[in-house]
């Protein structure tokens, strides 16, 4: 806690004048620029880099329509119910594996085969299954971020403090209370940090299904403005999908700051 | 005199029984435990010395009732245990107090277990954080405390399960002296408020004399009973009795049986090493 309260006196005492605030921005606007010139050069294909211009006026545009609207909440909808389905079935199957050797012997192989599979190649299966709707989207998700959950809290499990178990044990603690009180708070750390590699991948799963096929959602919306060849339009959904993911990851840290303060 | 069965005493509220335990390991089985019998009275105070590795932690989780492959039989007021039990309270060697929760939720935990209401077991943790001089901590997380804090919030902890019997498995070890005095002396202060039958488990023969009605010593592996001593020495007492000349008396003559056992653990070792090396190079 001293430590982040420090870091943050040094962000706040000079955050224009700081070096590296500076290098950032200058990062940045270098970026812009270099895009800007390869916008008016005409050394690329028509509309392959627009102009800035074009694609501010294309994200006004696109925040300015109720139906980007309804599409946004499609995709955050089928990414949270990704989330919560492969999040409780990683953290049972976690505590399962962590808790039983038989189990994570006979099975923990799998996972760890599987975990880095890119899971799209089941996306065929998917649809089969649930159809080009959203389900097909929230199935590819969950499988996505089953694995990073489920290894992270077998893990977790495996590093809690023997002593901890104990001494819940002598307390005669039955088995709710075991995991309640003593289980799941002591793996705070490694289910969050589950959680956040389970976020990106559902994330990535999700959209990911949505570009190959789907009728509505973010990925939809892109890969329509993509095949329509209306680049300004394609941009400015990626800037919005970008500054999404970014808050949804700052999101699940500030859970995990909090956690730390927590427990000091 | 101590390998024989202890007669049954009257008010004993714990009895030991022949027990033994056997560990299996990839050098062969090794014997923790070898026939240990004992009783505690009601109200007494009972410690159990032995060098290193003689089976001192193993007799503490037989009778905590955390391992159960034992022989013999381990019995609280009459009744026989197989698994943790109501009337027993274990303060643990090891750092175990919950990181993520107060110095107040540490120690309301088993009466959180019971269901009793949030104010009224709030009021109950406040009592025994006073108890062992916690107070102006409660909203405290174990990490900003020193390690002998943290232990004291484990033995408040075990105490606000009011157990029948209180058993310590070397909880002031990882102390240095100083702390490990003071803890004693607020230990000995608990214990005689609150006439708290306890076993503490220790290889520190200064603390065994000063706390305890009665010592048993084990020997070095197999760990068996070698003796109990009675210690007859005035109560109440402090930290000061260690001056006395009968206190001297009591710790030499525990020193001579343990210096024995001490001196067969350690050439134990050194052979061990021995054929380690030889066995590497
Ligand atoms: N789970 C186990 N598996 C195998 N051997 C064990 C196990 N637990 C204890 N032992 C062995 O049993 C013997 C007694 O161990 P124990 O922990 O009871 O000793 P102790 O008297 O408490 O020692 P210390 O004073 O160092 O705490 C040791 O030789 C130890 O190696
Ligand atoms: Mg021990």
């Amino acid at each position: 806690m001293a430590e982040t309260g420090r870091l943050r006196q040094a962000a706040s005492a000079g955050p224009l004048l700081s070096p590296v605030t500076l290098v950032r921005v200058a990062i940045i606007l270098g970026a812009l620029s270099i895009w800007e010139l390869l916008a008016h050069s005409g050394w690329l294909y028509r509309d392959v880099v627009p102009s800035l211009t074009r694609i501010g006026a294309a994200l006004v545009d696109l925040l300015s329509h109720g139906d980007y609207y309804f599409n946004l909440g499609v995709t955050v909808g089928e990414i949270a119910a990704a989330l919560t389905i492969g999040g409780m079935a990683g953290l049972a199957v976690g505590i399962l594996l962590g808790a039983n050797r038989f189990l994570s012997k006979a099975f923990e192989a799998y996972l760890y085969y599987l975990g880095p599979t890119p899971k799209i190649i089941f996306f065929p299966i998917m649809i089969m299954w649930f159809g080009v709707g959203p389900e097909s989207k929230i199935a590819l998700g969950t499988l996505s971020c089953f694995f990073p959950i489920a290894l992270s809290v077998a893990a977790g499990m495996r590093q809690i403090d023997k002593v901890l178990i104990r001494v819940g044990r002598s307390f005669r603690a039955n088995t709710m209370q075991m995991v309640w009180k003593i289980y799941l708070p002591a793996m705070r750390h490694p289910i969050i940090n589950g959680v956040r590699l389970g976020l990106g991948m559902a994330l990535i799963g999700t959209l990911l299904a949505e570009t190959k096929l789907s009728n509505k959602g973010i990925g939809f919306l892109i890969i329509q403005a993509y095949s329509t060849f209306d680049m300004p339009q394609m941009y400015a959904q990626l800037i919005v999908l970008f500054v999404l993911a970014i808050g949804a990851n700052a999101l699940v840290g500030r859970l995990g700051g909090l956690a730390n303060i927590k427990s000091k | 005199m101590s390998s024989s069965s202890p007669p049954r005493i009257a008010g004993a509220i714990l009895t030991v029984d022949d027990v033994t335990v056997r560990f299996e390991t990839p050098e062969g089985p090794v014997i923790a435990a070898d026939d240990v019998s004992f009783t505690v009275k009601d109200g007494e105070f009972l410690s159990i010395i032995g060098p290193s590795g003689c089976g001192k932690s193993t007799v503490f989780n037989v009778i905590g009732g955390l391992l159960t492959h034992h022989e013999g039989t381990v019995r609280v007021a009459g009744e026989t245990i197989n698994g943790p039990h109501q009337s027993i309270g274990m303060v643990f060697q090891e750092e175990s107090t919950f990181p993520w929760r107060t110095v107040t939720a540490n120690v309301a935990f088993p009466l959180e277990l019971t269901g009793m209401p949030k104010q009224k077991r709030i009021e109950r943790a406040r009592y025994f954080i006073k108890m062992v001089g916690l107070d102006g901590f409660e909203n405290r997380y174990p990490g900003e405390l020193s390690g002998g804090m943290r232990q004291r919030v484990s033995l408040a902890r075990t105490l606000a399960s009011e157990p029948k019997i209180l058993l310590m498995d070397e909880p002031f070890a990882a102390l240095d002296e100083q702390t490990r005095l003071l803890l004693g002396d607020k230990v000995l202060q608990i214990q005689q408020q609150l006439r708290q039958t306890t076993l503490l488990i220790t290889h520190n023969i200064t603390e065994a004399v000063q706390m305890s009605d009665r010592i048993l010593v084990m020997t070095y592996r197999p760990g068996k009973v070698k003796r109990i001593v009675d210690i007859d020495l005035p109560r109440p007492r402090t930290s000061e009795i260690v001056g006395s000349e009968a206190f001297g008396r009591y710790v030499a003559q525990i020193w001579n049986d343990l210096r024995e056992e001490a001196s067969r653990g350690l050439r134990d070792e050194e052979a061990h090493v021995l054929h380690h090396e030889a066995a590497s190079s």
